[in-house]
């Protein structure tokens, strides 16, 4: 084993996050879909041959731990039948696939003829084949209907293109985006193997290896000194998620034990609500993301991404649980049980670390729309991301963050630009903007929520509704009051109001139709009457608190304001 | 009257570079004064009348000069402190909030701790009017006059000193946008005004009301500090052409300064880029990567022909949607402290002790180790010789400091700790021009590095041995960089214009139309600006993708193309350029490619002064030998005795081999052991890897003729 120089590990680490970020630059410039290239929902990352991560750039956090469990899977799949020029897909969720939509792109990097590393792109497609367009089909029961399954499959073997693979999947994928998109999530990944392939070249395969085990264990070193100031003991926490899209009025609990012992971290969701009817179901991969981002947020941000970091964290998520479906039940949704499975983490430490966690968040509601844009004679699809972004929890000291959005992407999911809305869609925009007095009050404030509204532009739209946080809020911590609710209501030309289900399907919406939908704000934290004065008067004079709610919340006297 | 200055204040020091009628350069620095820049910039010129042989008095000399372009950082300074204008908004009623929500990003997904930026402009000073264009630009909804009028009335009563304008699809259709800024003209006629459709007419809304608002935050700052400057330059008897550099690498009039202030924000760099070029032309070489390291930051650029352009700028998270050289800021300088993290890694800044208290051996109370504690641990700086032996350098206190908070936590000796401290901020600074480089599709082994800052050239061979770059040119101005890059610039006015169309559909007539608007909107700006027809270039760039595709790629449309509207030559120009930024491009006919916006950047030729070049004095150096001692040498892990060469006494083709130091008053260089230096014909230290001699052919043949010949 070669020696190791602590000089070259802070070289390595440097060097592995600039191939990540390389790799994720290259992808967001050559996109052609939303989600990919203004939503940036994918993660790059480079992985030991054994499948460790050594590091990643997650746009978005609940991909935080989406594809070494793949990458390991992939190992044993193909048992030693990995080559010099092979690309590998895979989307399988009952194989450590994390959403039926994130396709993963795996590369084997190879180093005088050894296997000695993978680079990898994993990002959410614009369609996925199944029953519905865009793949959130709430009225699934099983995967088939939700979407077409990759389980790894090699679409380049020793170099050489398998066109008969690729049409097959391709066949099965309604848009042609999809195609040009994994062209460029197998571009990002050259670039990756390139930039490893130059530093082994210059360092070797051996001082490779032997930094690469150093780092894991300095971050390591790092992630258990966190826990370790973390008391000793068993917490337990709940979170509530609402409707299956199946059985009206149906709930569903994640329970979460948490033990605490010295430098090791146990979340232990064996209590948990078994598994829905519906696609309201998580993955193994997909809740592990949830419950390691959560935690992130409760620790030093500036910690390498690697293997090391996972190592002290041990998790328990049985198969048939809500959070861990069992073959073949549907799971689109999974993704979205973050929001109540981080309530529950952080209900169960916010008596034992209440400086560190925040009050509870926003949770998403989303709608979907497709329709035809007359003018433009080409079919649309937009997500809407600017109106689903509701705020964050309070914490001590710091107030919630504004339109944030849920806290499975924390800010990393951007509005459409306005006129780029417009400009894809037939829609007209007419409010989007802060929603007043949807902050939880507290002595810091949950962060506040948006109100959007929109003209329909286009016959028989057709909308898709996921999400959650229309029946329960935001909660508050330590006297902190709760945020508001989501909702979306359309209003039709003839005047007519619809509510949708917070997961439904709904077609045949007309022309001139108004869309309207509330985000909700963040919990509050502490006591409001303690909340700064002058801060108070600020925000009733930019109109974000009311007078009223700051007389009825904050105990703001009239003759104070 | 022909004396050419040009000026740039930075946060510590004023530069100058002033060229006389002779042409001889002259360097200058003096205390800049934050209070107000324009006191500092008036003593300078006063210092260095005064050190002219003969010396001249302040006025006889300001008189002598015929141009002045000034680089200032007043605009970039109220921004980061937020000492700007009190601004209002008016926009399209129901959007007002987008300023301030930028899109919702949170840059810090794991940092609960993280806020959100204050405004530019506060909530109840954003407000929204009625009236609506539809994407196409057609009128929805007429303007509510009303609504203006109470927007304009709520402004007047809460004192509001500049206002912006900035409404739904204004690319698409400037008029009511047009409508409320006479409202505006017409009742605060003393206010500073900025219409999004005149600054920036692009379609992305974001993007376009955060530019406006920007230019409204600092306008009338920048104005007020114009006219102060002016006044000073004129009470001296100045009589001639003031220019202020502006972010795109050009310079401008101060009447257009004045308008579109947010030109300046990020201008504090721009001028380096232009002049480094100057330099790699001397070696047959029409590109150059240049860098700057400072004391708190590392800059670097990219130049291909001209420098490379950005539109994708930010400054203290707000968005800068404005054409600006594409310059990549890292926490990277002399000031950097190095400490070691939870996990027991090293790390260099982004934390910095900057000028106060500064590094431990500057023993003006700063107790963390940094880079140039390093550097003297290591031999590279002289503890007598610092800043021309200005200021002395306490060597004890930085080995006490490295050895404590480096060396002893990673079971090291101090030297071994100085020299992971070194090489781990090469290996940073390295990286940050990987990000001007390889992630634009450049490959940095084909671009010689020319080297500025003080502390610049004590690292630049390591990073450029860790990027293969073979040469590296260190300029006998490499101090004051930028200030040489101002009388280098030329004027440069950019123009865009939304015209969405598919490429094999363009509508060539009105395209024409919009393109000679832009032009003669260039052309007038340069005729006020006393710039001869015969020196006035245009040039015309399309920003275009493929059909769906959320980026749109900038490149050049030549003229010809143009006129002949060959639309095949156009879309291959287009693939070309993706597929060099982004390693592919879909030329099979098939892909529909979409112009965006077009541009056209108007450029006046200015009058610049000459470079001298130098008569060769032969290849040895030895007349410039002053001393050796030992210094750390990368490529052996070790230390060893080099000599040391007054750099004052190098003069053209004068060659020095590896490892060797030169110390010149403002700038210490370290030529590593696999690296030569030679003097080149601008007296510029001509760093090159040993067996690369083919990249100095031409020097090293002038210096061995000039050698023979003595």
């Amino acid at each position: 084993m070669s020696k190791i120089d602590p000089i070259l590990l802070s070289v390595y680490a440097r060097t592995f996050k600039s191939i990540t970020d390389e790799m994720s630059i290259s992808l967001e410039k050559t996109a052609r879909s939303p989600i990919l290239c203004e939503a940036k929902d994918f993660v790059t990352g480079l992985y030991d041959a054994q499948g460790n991560m050594l590091e990643q750039t997650e746009n978005l956090p609940i991909l935080a731990f989406s594809l070494a469990p793949v990458c390991r899977y992939i190992l044993d799949y193909f048992d030693g039948d990995i080559n010099p020029g092979d690309v590998i897909f895979h989307n399988d969720v009952f194989s450590m696939g994390n959403q039926n939509n994130d396709v993963a792109v795996f590369r084997p990097i190879f180093f005088e003829d050894k296997l000695v590393a993978w680079s990898a792109v994993k990002g959410h497609q614009a369609d996925i084949g199944g029953n519905v367009p865009g793949g959130y089909n709430p009225n699934a029961k099983e995967v088939w209907q939700e979407a077409l399954r990759i389980p790894p499959v090699k679409v380049y073997d020793r170099g050489n293109f398998r066109k008969d693979v690729w049409d097959l999947i391709f066949a099965n994928i309604r848009l042609e985006i999809v195609q040009h998109d994994m062209k460029a999530q197998m571009g990002a990944c050259t670039v990756g193997d390139r930039r490893v392939v130059e530093l082994l070249t210059k360092y070797g395969f051996d001082s490779f290896e032997a930094h690469k085990l150093a780092l894991f264990d300095a971050t390591k070193k790092m992630m258990e000194a966190e826990i370790t100031s973390i008391p000793n003991g068993t917490y337990e926490g709940e979170g509530q998620i609402y409707y299956d899209g199946h059985n009206e009025g149906s709930e569903f609990t994640i329970r979460v034990k948490i033990t605490v012992e010295e430098k090791r971290i146990k979340f232990d969701y064996s209590a948990t609500d078994a598994q829905t009817d519906g696609f309201v179901n998580g993955t193994f991969t997909s809740s592990a993301s949830a419950t390691i981002l959560t935690f992130l947020q409760m620790v030093n941000p500036d910690m390498p991404h690697n293997e090391g970091m996972v190592k002290p964290i041990e998790m328990i998520i049985p198969e048939g649980t809500v959070l861990n479906a069992s073959y073949p039940k549907a799971t689109t949704f999974g993704n979205h049980l973050c929001p109540p499975n981080a309530d529950a983490i952080i209900r169960a430490l916010a008596p034992v670390i209440p400086d560190r966690i925040t009050a509870g968040w926003n949770n998403l509601l989303c709608s979907l729309t497709t329709g035809i844009d007359e003018e433009k004679g080409d079919k649309y699809v937009d997500i809407g991301f600017m109106g689903l972004k509701g705020g964050s929890g309070a914490m001590k000291g710091t107030d919630g963050y504004d339109h944030i959005g849920m806290i499975d992407a924390s800010g990393g999911l951007l509005d459409q630009d306005y006129e780029m809305f417009e400009q894809q869609t037939p829609h007209r925009l007419v409010k989007h903007e802060y929603s007043e007095d949807s902050a939880g009050a507290g002595q810091w404030r949950g962060g506040l929520g948006v109100e959007t509204k929109y003209i329909i532009g286009s016959h028989d739209t057709q909308f898709v509704t996921f999400g959650d946080g229309d029946i329960e809020p935001a909660f508050g911590l330590f006297g902190g009051k709760d945020g508001t609710l989501n909702s979306i209501t359309l209003t039709y030309p003839d005047g007519k109001k619809h509510l949708p289900n917070n997961k439904d399907l709904i077609t045949g919406v007309p022309k001139g139709t108004l869309y309207h939908q509330l985000a909700g704000g963040g919990g509050g934290y502490g006591d409001p009457q303690k909340r700064d004065r002058e801060l108070l008067k600020q925000e009733i004079r930019n109109g974000i608190i009311s007078a009223k709610a700051a007389r009825r919340d904050y105990g703001l006297q009239e003759e104070e304001q | 009257m022909s004396g050419k200055i040009g000026i740039d204040v930075g946060g510590t020091f004023t530069d100058f570079y002033y060229v006389g009628e002779e042409g001889n350069p002259y360097i200058h620095k003096t205390l800049s004064t934050p209070q107000d820049p324009s006191i500092a910039v008036v003593e300078g010129l006063r210092e260095i009348a005064a050190s002219l042989n003969p010396p001249m008095e302040l006025e006889e000399f300001a008189s002598s000069i015929d141009k002045i372009v000034h680089g200032t950082t007043v605009t970039t300074n109220a921004t980061l402190t937020r000492n700007g204008a009190k601004s209002g908004l008016i926009t399209t009623s129901g959007l007002r909030d987008a300023l301030e929500m930028r899109r919702g990003i949170r840059e810090e997904q794991y940092n609960n701790h993280y806020t959100n930026v204050v405004p530019l402009v506060p909530r109840y000073l954003r407000i929204g009017v009625g009236g609506r264009l539809d994407r196409n630009g057609n009128e929805i909804e007429p303007l509510d006059l009303d609504g203006v009028r109470d927007a304009i009335e709520q402004f007047r009563h809460q004192d509001v000193e500049a206002v912006s304008i900035c409404l739904m699809n204004s690319f698409a259709n400037p008029d009511h946008e047009k409508q409320v800024a006479e409202m505006v003209r017409r009742h605060m006629p003393q206010a500073y005004l900025t219409v999004s459709s005149e600054l920036l007419p692009t379609i992305r809304f974001y993007p376009r009301v955060s530019t406006t608002a920007l230019n409204s935050y600092i306008g009338p700052i920048l104005s007020r500090y114009i006219d102060r400057l002016q006044d000073r330059l004129k009470d001296i008897g100045f009589g001639g052409v003031l220019l202020i550099m502006q972010s795109n690498g050009g310079v401008m009039a101060p009447t257009v300064a004045r308008d579109s202030a947010a030109l300046t924000l990020l201008s504090g760099p721009a001028a380096g880029p232009g002049a480094g070029l100057v330099h790699a032309r001397v070696h047959g070489q029409n590109k150059c990567i240049v860098v700057d390291m400072g004391g708190t930051s590392f800059e670097a650029a990219l130049v291909d022909n001209s420098p490379v352009m950005v539109t994708e700028g930010e400054i203290d998270r707000h968005r800068l949607a404005l054409p600006m050289l594409g310059i990549h800021t890292i926490g990277a300088g002399g000031g950097s402290i190095g400490r070691i993290d939870e996990g027991g890694l090293l790390r260099m800044g982004p934390e910095s002790a900057g000028a106060s208290p500064g590094p431990v051996s500057y023993g003006k109370g700063g107790e963390k180790p940094t880079c140039t504690d390093a550097n003297l641990v290591l031999g590279y700086l002289n503890p007598d010789f610092f800043a021309g032996g200005k200021m002395a350098l306490d060597r004890e206190a930085a080995r006490r400091a490295v050895d404590e908070h480096i060396a002893k936590p990673l079971g090291m000796s101090i030297e071994e700790a100085a020299a992971g401290m070194y090489r781990v901020v090469c290996n940073n600074m390295a990286q940050g021009v990987r990000e001007i480089t390889i992630k634009r599709g450049f490959d940095p082994r084909e671009f010689p590095m020319v080297v500025a800052g003080g502390a610049g050239p004590i690292h630049s061979c390591l990073i450029a041995a860790e990027l293969e770059i073979p040469l590296q040119i260190v300029p006998r101005s490499s101090s004051i960089l930028c200030a040489v890059g101002m009388l280098m610039s030329d004027l440069k006015h950019d123009f865009v214009r939304t015209f969405v169309s598919p490429m094999e559909e363009i509508d060539w007539n009105r395209l024409a139309a919009v393109v000679e608007g832009m032009i003669g909107e260039g052309r007038s700006l340069l005729t006020g600006e006393l710039i001869s027809a015969d020196n006035q270039q245009f040039f015309i760039k399309f920003d275009c993708r493929y059909l769906k595709q959320y980026h749109e790629v900038s490149f050049t449309v030549s003229s010809e193309d143009f006129q002949n509207q060959d639309v095949a030559a156009i879309t291959n120009a287009f693939h070309r350029e993706h597929n060099r930024l982004y390693g592919y491009s879909l030329d099979d006919g098939k892909a529909v490619v979409e112009i965006i916006n077009v541009r056209v950047q108007a450029l006046g030729i200015s009058d610049k002064p000459n470079y001298r070049e130098t008569d060769c004095a032969g290849q040895s150096a030895v007349a410039a030998l002053k001393g050796e001692r030992s210094v750390y040498i990368p490529e052996d892990d070790a230390f060893d005795i080099v000599p040391v060469y007054d750099g004052h006494k190098m003069f053209h083709g004068n060659l020095v081999e590896g490892p060797a130091m030169i110390e010149e008053d403002t700038t210490a260089i370290f030529v590593s052991r696999d690296y030569a230096c030679i003097c080149d014909k601008l007296d510029s230290f001509t760093i090159y890897k040993k067996s690369r001699e083919d990249l100095v052919a031409s020097t090293l043949a002038a210096s061995t003729t000039a050698e023979q010949g003595k």
